[in-house]
Parts: C-alpha cells; structure tokens; sequence
C-alpha cells in the first residue's frame, strides 16, 4: 500500500518537529557533563603536548626542541600525546514494548533510552570520536551532522513488539552500547553479544525499565497485553503473579549480567523515574572504562 | 392495605422477594469482577505463568452488603410502603353540631384543631351530613349547612382572648337547645371554665357527644410585677407533671426601635407543680424598653404578659434651690419627695446641667426660682420633647419676680409677688382645705383626707385663662396645683412648698397618691379599682387570641374601676390601656389565675387531634437505593483500580466545586489589614507612574531603615496605597507624590481623604521640582497639587516658621532638603493668637499635628536605597551631597515623630533641655 501523501508528510513533520527536542534534551543532558581528557594516556601522534624526554640515538634532528634544548646540555625530544578516534557503535530499542510508560509523569522508556544514547552520541563526537549505529544504515562518522543524523534514526519506531538487537555489520574492535527493555527473546541478546565479542567489539547494555516493571503493583483480574498487542495473558488474582514476576525479571537481569561478564561487556539498569543525568554519567564512564581496559 | 409494625403496605407480597436476597448474595459473590485491561510490556515474562487457584478476587464483603442494601431498599420501596395509615370507620348520620372553645388556651394548636376539624367535616360530606359550627367564645345561631360549605368558612373562625363568660354560656345552650342536631362533636381547648357542664348537658340531650383536644398542657404568665430589685415572673400550667423548664423572653424594642428579645429567663416546674417562679434582675433602663414577657412557644395570649408601668420606674431628678442648710432633714424640700418616690422611682441627684443629658422622665424644681438663661433654654427643650418639669413654690419663689409680669416658659401661671399666708399667728382666717377635684382634673376621684390643711401659698394671677391651667384648687377657690402644656411635655407647679413648712399636705397619702396620677412615680403593685376611681382608659393596643397585639383603632374608652374588675369578653380585651400619661396592661391572666384542665365524664369519648396524615416512604426508599448504587458505582471504580489518583483528585475537585467558595479577596484585605497594623507602616500613595512609584517605595524603605536604626520607631516595610481601594486608616503617614499625569482620585477617594486628614493623619505632598511648593504656577507638577488638593479639607497653610514643632521633634532643624534644598515647605500655620513669650524661644503653639506638609525637595528621591540598603539616586556633590542627604534623613524622621508624638516636644517642659542644646 502507497502512503498518502498528505499522511506521508504529515507523519515525516511530526518525526521532524520531535527531532530537535531529541537533539535539544541530548544536548542539554550532554552539555552537563564535562568531558575528563579523553586523550590515551600515552605518546603517540596527535596535537597535545606529552611530554619531553632526552633524546636518543635514532631520533632524527628535526624532533629535537631546541627551545627546551637550548636551557640545557641535554637535548630534549617533544612528544606528542597518542590521539586516535575511535568508533563506537550505537542501538537503541525501537520496539513497541519501549513506548510504555506506567503515569503520565514518566517518560516512556523509549524516550529515555533515545535520550540517553543520543546524549552519549554528543558527548563522543565532541570527544572527537566516530559515531554510529549498528547494522548498516549509519556507519560511524564524526562530526556535528553525524549527530543530526542519529536524531532522525533513533526517532523512527519500529512496529514490533520486541525488537532484536542489531549486530550485523559491526566494526571490528569498536565500542557499543545497547539500550533496550531487553524483554524479547533472551537468545537475540545472546547472539548478539557473542558475535560483538568474537570481533573484539567491548561496550555497555543499558537495561532501561519502567518502575511499574519492577513493581509490579497490579491486583484483582487483569488481562495484560504487550504495547503492539501481539502478546496477552490473563489473570484472575494479579497479586498472586507478582512475586514469580519479579523473579522471572531477577533471572532475566542476571541471565544478562553473566552474559555481560562472559563478552567483558559493561551492564546498568536505569528506571525511568530516576535521573537522566546520573545515568548518562553512568553511561559516559562505563564507556571510558571499556576503553580503557582495551588500551 | 396489610400494617405491619406502624407502617402499612400497599403491595404487601413484593416483600416476599426479600427472601431472594441471600441467593442473590451466592450469585453475586460466585461472579468474578470484570478484568482490567493493561499494556504491559512485561508480559513477555508472564506468559505460561498460570493462576494457584482459579477462584478469582472476590468482591468484598462490604461492597455486596452495600449492593444488597440497595437491593432490598429498591425492593421496600416497591412494595408501597405508607406512614401514619388510615384505617375505616362506620357511617352516621344526621346533622352534627361543631361546639368550639374558641378561647385563647387552644391558640397554640389552632391549626392543628383547624385541620382535625377539616377532616371530620370531610368526613361528614363523605357520610352526607350537614354540619354547623357554634364558637362558644362568640356563640351565634348556628346553621346547618353541607359539610363542604363550612370547610371553605374554617379560616373564618380564630381563637379569642378570653373565655366563655356565663352570658355567653346561656346564648350557647339556649342555641344548642334550638338546634334539632343528631350528635354532637366538641373540639375543646383543654381547659376547664365555668359552664362547661351546662354545654356538655345540653349536648347530650341532643345526641351522643365526642370531644376532640389537644390534650397538650396550656401553659400560662401572670402578670410579672417587681420585688426585690428583680422582675418577678411566675408561669402556670395547667395539669401538673413532671418537672419542666420553660423559657421566658422579655421581648422589646432595641434603641434602634426594632422588636428583639432583650433577656431570657428560665422558669422550672418542679415536679408536680402547676407553677413556676424566676426572676429577671435588669438594668432600669433595659426594664423600661421590655414591652411584653412570654413563654417561649407559647403562641397565645394566656401565655404572655404585657408590662405597663409598674415595670417601669421613672428616673426622677430633684433639684433643690436652697442646699446650705445642712443637717436639717426633715425640713428639706426634698425630704417628703424622697420619701414617697424612692419605692417607686429612680431618684438623679446633682446638677440641672449634670442631669439633663441622662433625660429623666421628671424634673422636681422644689423651690427653685431663677435659672441662668442656657439651663432655662435647656430645661424647655426637654420639656418639649416629653419631660414632666415639676415644680414647688416655696419662699424662694415668693420673693422673686419670677413670672410675675409675663407667664414664664417654665411656669404654668402668672404669680402675684409674695404670696399670702393665712391661718398663722399674725393673719386671720384659718388654714384652708382642699376643695373636691373637678372631673377634669387628673386627680379627679381621689379621696381627700380632712386632716390636709394649708397654712401659706403663693397665688397666681387671676385671668381669663386660669380656670383651666387649675387642676387642683382650695376651698376658697385659690389655685393649689396648676399645669401648663409644652410640646410634648407639661409643667406642673404645686403652689405649696415641698416640705410641710407651708401645708400638710406632703405629711398625706394623697401627697403620693397625687404624684401617683401625674405619672411622676408608678405604682409596683396592680392598682385596684378604687384607686382608679374616676378615670378613663383609651385602649392604645389589644390582643386577639394569638397574643399578636394591634392597634385598638376606634374602641371606646373604659372607665378603670370596670378596667380593673370586669371579666374578658368582646367589650374588655386585653390589652394596653392608656390614661393621660400612665399606661396599664389587662392581661388575660389575673395575678391569681389558676389553669384547671378539662375534665370529661368517662361516658364522654375523648381523642386527640388527628395524626400526620399518610405518607407514601416509597419514593424515600427508592432514593435511598439510587444513592446507594451510586456509592457502589465509585466504590467498584476504586475497587478495581480504575478510580486512580487523578481521577479521584478529579472527584474531589468536583465535589469542591459544589462548597461554597471561600473569598479570597477578602481574606488578602484582611491579610493586609493585618500586615499594616501589627507593626508602624509608612505608606506611599500610588500614582501610576512605576518609576515615581519605586523610588516612592524605596525612599519610604530607606527612612523605615533609618527610623529603626536612630529611633525606638521599628516600621515594617512600607505599602504602596491605592486611593481607590485601600483603607488609609493604618498609616499614620502618607508620602504623596505629585506627578503631571496622574489620575484625579474619585469623590468616595477624597471622603476617605478627607476622612483621614480630619482623624490625624498626615499627608506629605511633594511635588518633586524643588521651586514651586509655593503653589506655583509655573510647574505641571504645581498645578497638578493645586489640582489634586482643591477638594481635599486642607486648613490655612504657611511656610514652617523656624519655631514649628517640626524643627525639634528629634533632631534640631532649620532646613528641610530632599534631593533639592528649597525653604518653601508648607505646614498647617499656626493660630493667630499665639504670641512668643519673652525670654522663649518659641511660641506655645500646642495644637494638633498639622494635617499635610508640602514640598518639592524630592524627599523619596534622597531617602531612597535599594535593596542591599546603598543610595539609589545621587544627591548634591561629594561630602556636601552626603550631609545633605543625612539632613533629608533627619528631616524624615522628625517627620515621622512628629506625627507619632504629635506636639510632644512643644510642651514647655522641654524648653530648659532644648535652651541647654541651642546654646542660649
């Protein structure tokens, strides 16, 4: 079926309209945090001054610093700080099951998520490294636009319920993050984190959750239905289901934190009734960190 | 129509369906609620979770209660449930008679009465009876006519104020005799009088008789007299029970004139007596304004009591010419008036000028000749109003001229200088007696004792006009006791002295009584027929059987004796009974009436007043029901989690809806109120203009600061004051600056205004242009002062002269700078009588706070600070700016001290200090 033209703009300007609040909650989120050095802590070829040391034999006589040289005998070598981009690979859920929220005055999982990813998506690319998503529609590229683009992506939802992880086309040795519910099939999960761990690709799973999954705070007869309403259960006493819920989440979550620590992937649980603000700290270090225990 | 326990059922069988309701309960509970619907993503992890037990919630107990509640109240509720049912009776025939008491003890139940006896004359029509009705209280020949007739003539009949006396008895049996009715329905009143036995007689010989009554105890008031300094009340009732309490109300006019309940009392029926005591202590003047006492609920005449004067007891002033004769009792003018007054009246003593303002009833001038001019113009206008001024002759008076050539205005006759004497050791003839009192004459049928004789008198001129200013004259015809009317009022001269230097008439019990019918004093106790022998009573208000008084209109007056004595009936009503200026009330109970209830033979069938009549509670209960399922739909809404926060925030948003707003806007004004008074504020008036308004509110900040640091004067934050709106009276000080374009307050603006300058407070009008306070011509802002100020009641104005209280009221001052230094500022100028003493360095000007000080320096500009307490707006230059400033500041606080302590520091008592600090 062709979509209307009039009904084809008319949802590509709703996308556009939400597409700068994206843009402008992200960067207001990232604009808090303040970049640490990024720099990889050791020489190499880059702008930033390193260090001095004395030179030695096989050093050519155009690396000699002969404004630091001439305070001494000594001859000193000026070394750079090694700087390199590095690419870091982003999916965020576009799952029906994100657009949930349990009150008005929470946002949806999926605008938390959005938010947060595109967030860290800015702060990278100021960071000065290469930004994308996984699979193959937007490949890491630096640069203001790069992050324009990632808006306009993430902003697209899909119209499965669950949707599995993407994992195709991924950079070896790059970083990614995963934000989803990860309430699908388990086995996704798995797969993908296998293949990002065969190629050596490290990262973060950001498990985002509405508070009413956690609780759970429901009673009396119910019939649950997923947010695309291809799933459904019924229930006659929903109290009596809370606490074998609750453990089915507790083994979903552990199931996630083992694989985690099999690939060396980082795991976090954010609700979306806290700060959005401490998980993009979270999220900025836990990335760091990956890096740093690659370097 | 089956009855069960009272009420009766139309649809008795439906109440079998009651037997349904616990199956219904089983049903009810078995079903489970309706399932909620809910998104949830985490469903994932609930599919193949099944329930432990497949029984769902139950509903709970108290919802099924409430559900079959509603059930059962729908099911009443059809079954047509009735109150009060009727049940049949038997036919009769033949013509009935109706025999009503119709006296004022059936008052109270009146309607009740009327609607019992509705009832049975529709019952009557029902059974094709005629009927007549015969008031035994106004018997007249009754007629037979349809039932349905009389019941359209029953609003016609009322009850009476008195019952049934023996002439009226003989009418109603000689009427009831002639009848020719079959049987016979009396609708009593509960209470027993004289003849009631010769009715009932006579009923019976026509047929059988039934009685209809209330049943209800008739409660009664005798007359309340006073005793003891206390109104004494007593109430009666007419069959003795258990012990009750009754509530009297003294009811009267306000000094509004407005008809209020002036005191309550509590009257206890111990138990079995028939009466009931209490007393009421009031005020006289309290007293006087009480009109009538009443029992609470009474609703007749019996039960309320009308005061007339005996109540009342009259402020008497006695005023004496003669007072430096000490120690001489009993030959004091004033000691026979004293004597017979004091148990009757209240007596003034001082001063005319001290008791004129407390406007007594009587004036007693024993012996007073001469008056200055003022207190005779006041003693006449009192008169006019109503006051009685009486006077006695005495030497005083026989030595003076006082209306001797022309009739003075407080004298009711001409006199003839120095009197005569007759009767003594140097004149012949022997003391004279009193001649009978003409008809005329307000003592007319007073006794005269033969022992009143009179040794001297002054004698008043002989004319045409007299014969009747006399009321009381001696046996040769000379006048003893003349009177004059003025206005409302009359004056009275005895022409005897007061004291029994001159007659013996003072030593007399006709002395008070005399006083007595010239209402100077009233008697406590109810007068008896002899002593108002002679006079004749206009009826002034009556009453009808309800107690409700009206004017009596046209009635013709009443001789007192036949006042007195005469039983109640259509020629005597009670009442309130008037003769010259004494009031007396006919009450419809005697001081010694006793209330006997109606006794019927036990042959006599006696019932009560019909009952409510059948109400239908279906509709009630059918209510009820939908309440109820309306409480059920919001509990199963809540039950079931659909009745969330918000959407029972919403619920009790809608219910708040239904209160009655609270005024907020009333509470801001009393939250402002509140904040003006509780500490000093300065105030600003506003004029529009924002710029002019701030510095306004900063100046008056920054002189609030100053005051707090430099004096024991702690302002709150200043107010910016909206003519239009805002109450003036909290601030004892208002800066008013002129601007060109500010609005022109409105007229009800300038009465406050003006009500405020008039009260003593203080407007500082500053025109802020520092040359034209002399009310120039040449500045906008000027003529906008000149503009602004004409209506406002400014008094004469000067520039402040260097010894204004304004100059020392804290700092000692020459100049009064704002931001501009101008000498023209302008005070209230000072009286032109006010003279420097020498040797001072200032005049005593001890007048009142001037009401407005004007200037142009801009004051608000120089005291203004912002909010961290640093100058907003720079004045002068450098050092000199600063001095200037801190003068501005001084001039502000003398300012304010000056309205809070007003001329404090004029006062002489100062001048040594401030000599000390001016150096001289």
């Amino acid at each position: 079926m062709t979509p209307d033209p009039i009904t084809l703009r008319q949802s590509a300007e709703d996308q556009a309209a939400r597409l700068p609040a994206l843009l402008a909650r992200a960067e207001q989120l990232a604009g808090a945090v303040l970049l640490g050095d990024h720099g990889r802590r050791r020489a190499g070829t880059g702008d930033d001054f390193w260090q001095y040391r004395p030179a030695q034999a096989g050093d050519s006589r155009r690396m000699i610093d002969h404004r630091r040289s001439a305070r001494g005998d000594t001859q000193f070598v000026r070394e750079r700080e090694w700087q390199i981009a590095q690419s870091v690979m982003l999916w965020c859920d576009q799952g029906a099951s994100m657009r949930f929220n349990s009150t008005d005055a929470l946002p949806t999982k999926a605008e938390r998520a959005r938010v947060l990813t595109l967030a860290l998506a800015i702060l990278l690319v100021r960071g000065g490294e290469r930004v994308g998503l996984t699979g193959t529609r937007l490949p890491p590229r630096r640069g203001r636009m790069q992050v324009v683009r990632l808006a306009q992506m993430l902003s697209e939802d899909s119209a499965d319920d669950y949707s599995p992880p993407e994992h195709r086309a991924m950079i070896p040795h790059a970083q990614a993050l995963f934000a989803s519910d990860f309430m699908g099939d388990i086995a996704d999960v798995q797969l993908a984190l296998t293949k990002a761990a065969d190629r050596g690709v490290r990262g973060v799973l950001m498990h985002v959750l509405d508070p009413s999954e956690e609780a759970f705070p429901f009673r009396g007869r119910t019939i649950f239905e997923s947010v695309g309403g291809t799933l459904r259960h019924e229930t006659l006493k929903a109290n009596d289901l809370r606490d074998r819920y609750l453990e089915r989440l507790a083994a979903r979550k552990a199931e996630l934190q083992r694989l985690c620590a099999l690939t060396g992937w980082h795991y976090g649980v954010h609700h979306t009734d806290s700060s959005a603000q401490s998980a993009l700290l979270w999220l900025y270090r836990a990335m760091d960190r990956s890096v740093m225990v690659r370097g | 129509m089956t009855i069960l326990g009272g009420i009766g059922f139309t649809a008795p069988w439906l109440l079998v369906a009651l037997a349904a309701l616990p199956i219904l309960w089983l049903i009810l509970r078995a079903v489970p609620p309706a399932p909620i619907r809910r998104r949830f993503p985490g469903v994932a992890l609930l599919l193949g979770l099944t329930d432990a037990d497949a029984v769902s919630d139950r509903t709970p107990w108290w919802l099924m209660l409430l559900r079959m509640l509603a059930v059962a109240l729908v099911i009443l509720g059809l079954s047509g449930p009735v109150m009060n049912p009727q049940t049949e009776r038997a036919r009769e025939s033949g013509p009935l008679l109706v025999v009503l008491d119709g006296t004022w003890a059936g008052a109270a139940h009146w309607p009740q009465m009327i609607e019992t006896l509705q009832g049975e004359l529709n019952r009557a029509a029902a059974d094709d009876r005629t009927v007549a009705v015969l008031q035994l209280t106004r018997p007249e020949a009754p007629a037979f006519q349809a039932a349905n007739t009389w019941s359209t003539r029953l609003a016609g009949f009322q009850p009476e104020p008195w019952q049934p006396d023996s002439a009226q008895i003989d009418t109603a049996v000689e009427l009831i005799a002639q009848s020719g009715a079959s049987s016979a329905l009396w609708m009593g009143d509960s209470l027993a009088y004289d003849g009631q036995d010769r009715v009932l007689a006579a009923l019976e010989t026509l047929g059988p008789v039934s009685v209809v009554q209330s049943g209800q105890n008739t409660l009664g008031m005798t007359p309340a007299t006073y005793a003891d300094g206390a109104v004494q009340l007593s109430a009666l009732r007419a069959a003795a029970g258990p012990a009750r309490a009754v509530t009297v109300l003294a009811q009267g006019r306000d000094p509004a004139g407005n008809p209020t309940t002036l005191a309550t009392a509590q009257a206890e029926f111990a138990d079995g007596a028939t009466e009931a005591q209490t007393e009421l202590a009031l005020p006289a003047e309290l007293r006087a304004r009480i009109t009538r006492f009443e029992i609470q609920g009474g609703r007749s005449a019996g039960a309320l009591t009308l005061t007339d004067d005996s109540l009342r007891r009259r402020e008497v002033a006695l005023i004496a010419g003669r007072t430096d004769r000490e120690g001489l009792e009993l030959l004091s003018p004033l000691h026979y008036l004293q004597q017979a007054l004091a148990p009757t009246a209240d007596l003034l003593d001082g001063a005319l000028d001290d008791v004129l303002p407390a406007n007594p009833d009587v004036i007693v001038l024993a012996d007073v000749a001469t008056m200055t001019d003022d207190e005779s113009a006041k003693l006449a206008d009192w008169v006019e109003e109503g006051g009685l001024l009486l006077r006695f002759a005495g030497p005083h008076v026989a030595a003076s001229d006082i209306s001797r050539d022309a009739i003075d205005p407080l004298m009711p006759v001409r006199l003839r200088s120095g009197g005569r004497s007759v009767g003594g050791a140097m004149s012949w003839g022997e003391p004279k007696s009193l001649a009978p009192f003409r008809d005329s004459s307000p003592f007319f049928g007073l006794n005269i004792p033969d022992d009143v004789r009179v040794s001297a008198q002054v004698m008043a001129q002989p004319g045409p006009d007299l014969a009747e200013a006399v009321i009381a004259d001696l046996s040769d015809g000379t006048p003893l006791v003349t009177r004059k009317r003025m206005g409302q009022g009359q004056v009275v001269l005895f022409h005897v002295t007061a004291n029994a230097e001159w007659s013996t008439l003072p030593l007399s019990g006709l002395f008070v009584e005399m006083l007595e019918r010239l209402a100077v004093s009233s008697a406590t106790t109810a007068p008896e027929a002899a002593d108002l022998q002679g006079t004749v009573w206009q009826p002034e208000q009556v009453m009808d059987g309800y107690g409700v008084l009206r004017d009596a209109g046209t009635l013709p007056g009443i001789e007192g004796p036949t006042l007195v004595d005469a039983p109640l009936g259509p020629q005597m009503l009670p009442g309130i009974y008037a003769s010259e200026d004494r009031f007396l009330a006919r009450n419809v109970l005697t001081a010694d009436a006793v209330l006997t209830p109606a006794t019927w033979p036990a042959r006599i069938p006696v019932t009560g007043f019909r009952s409510a009549p059948p109400e239908a509670l279906g509709g009630l209960l059918m209510g009820l029901a939908l309440l109820l399922l309306a409480l059920d739909v919001v509990a199963s809404l809540a039950l079931s989690g659909r009745l969330g926060p918000t959407r029972g925030a919403v619920a009790a948003l809608a219910l708040l809806m239904m209160m009655p707003q609270g005024a907020d806007a009333q509470d801001d004004d009393i939250q402002r109120a509140i904040e003006a008074t509780s500490e000093v504020v300065l105030a600003h008036v506003l004029t529009g203009n924002a710029d002019v308004d701030e510095i306004a509110q900063a100046g008056l900040r920054g002189l609030s600061d100053t005051l707090y640091f430099r004096t024991s004067v702690e302002p709150a934050l200043p107010m910016g004051v909206n003519l239009e709106t805002d109450d003036l009276a909290f601030f004892p000080l208002l800066y008013w600056p002129i601007t060109p374009d500010q609005p022109r307050p409105s007229a009800e603006a300038y009465a406050r205004l003006n009500d405020y300058l008039r009260s003593g407070g203080l407007i500082l009008f500053d025109t802020r242009d520092a040359n034209v306070a002399g009310f120039g011509t040449a500045s906008p802002n000027g003529r906008k002062l000149q503009d602004l100020a004409a209506p406002l009641d400014i008094p004469a104005l000067e520039p402040v002269p260097s010894d204004h209280v304004l100059t020392r009221t804290f700092y000692l001052l020459q100049d009064f700078p704002g931001r501009y230094t101008s000498r023209d500022v302008w005070v209230e100028a000072s009286p032109p009588g006010a003279e420097q003493v020498e040797g001072m360095p200032f005049r005593n000007l001890n007048d009142g706070v001037t009401p407005v000080v004007i200037g142009g320096n801009d004051w608000a500009g120089a005291w203004a600070v912002d909010a961290s307490g640093n100058p907003m707006l720079p004045v002068g230059r450098g050092f000199g700016g600063e001095r200037q400033r801190e003068l501005a500041y001084r001039f502000g606080v003398n300012l304010v001290m000056h309205v809070l302590t007003g001329n404090y520091k004029s006062d002489q008592v100062h001048v040594p200090a401030l000599l000390d600090r001016l150096g001289q």
